[in-house]
């Protein structure tokens, strides 16, 4: 599995899309993306990470660089979301941050 | 050559792009500014980053927006700061290209590329914080984001610099 991250709209699906080298229904089954959402939900993160393992391209949006958010539900989920970051990070062989849509691998290879 | 630098508030960016136009072997030094002084603090923020570049030597050209028409020496090194401001200013200044603010800003930046030696470009990271936005705020981040993937992928060299360091998202020769 290739977990990869990146701020909003920094390209990741697209590069994700050139890493798995494949058209947007075969992308639809072997990769997910806006893994951060799922948190709102799902509290049981090491479940969830062995679930989302089984994608090739696992894709989250970085949450966790703007103000602590005042309600408290956003705040245990961006808190989740960067939990689940670090476990998916931990299970992926390659781990990839996309910025202004380069990746840049800081976790094995591209 | 073309260096895009990005980073957060207060991260150094300023100072590391500086630094690059002062490595740079062109003779002249160009500061391209972005920002409309409105206001006391903008107006203040102004002056004092005005008098530490005379320090290095810049000279400061203002131009809010349609950056192509910003009359630049060929032997220049240029520093183009920032997007975060241009962009807002071709979306919702009354001279601002609007719809056609992408256009401006990229077409903009390729004519001045052709014009001077060497170029660096700020740009501001501001995407790390949710998506909880709406209306104007959605169209100018979406801008933002698309005009920085668009410039990266046609630039010499990004970095992003944190703390005053930079790290370098393409190789650079």
């Amino acid at each position: 599995m290739i977990f990869i991250f990146g701020p909003l709209w920094s390209g990741k699906r697209a590069v994700a899309k050139e890493l798995l080298a494949c058209g947007d229904a075969e992308f639809e089954r072997r990769a997910v993306w806006d893994v951060q959402e799922l948190v709102r939900e799902r509290t049981d993160l090491e479940e969830l990470a062995v679930e989302l393992s089984r994608y090739d391209a696992v894709i989250a949006t970085e949450i966790g660089g703007g103000i602590v958010p005042l309600d408290r539900g956003e705040r245990e989920a961006r808190e989740r979301a960067g939990r689940l970051n670090c476990l998916l990070a931990e299970r992926a062989e390659t781990v990839v941050r996309v910025f202004c849509g380069i990746p840049k691998a800081v976790k094995g290879e591209l | 050559m073309l260096t895009l630098v990005v980073g957060g508030a207060a991260s150094g960016k300023s100072a590391y792009a500086e630094e690059l136009i002062v490595r740079s072997d062109a003779p002249r030094r160009v500061y391209l500014a972005t920002m409309t002084p409105f206001g006391d603090e903008a107006r203040r923020r102004i002056e004092r980053h005005r008098a530490l570049r005379a320090d290095k030597g810049f000279e400061t050209l203002e131009c809010y927006v349609n950056i192509a028409e910003a009359a630049i020496p060929r032997d220049s090194a240029v520093l183009l700061e920032d997007l975060g401001n241009l962009c807002a200013n071709e979306l919702f200044s009354s001279q601002g290209a609007k719809g056609g603010a992408a256009d401006a800003i990229l077409r903009g930046i390729a004519h001045l590329r052709g014009q001077c030696r060497d170029m660096v470009v700020v740009s501001n990271e501001v995407f790390t914080g949710g998506a909880d936005y709406a209306g104007d705020t959605v169209r100018y981040l979406s801008l933002l984001a698309y005009v920085n993937r668009k410039l990266a992928a046609t630039a010499d060299a990004v970095c992003e610099v944190n703390c005053g360091i930079a790290t370098y998202y393409t190789i650079i020769e």
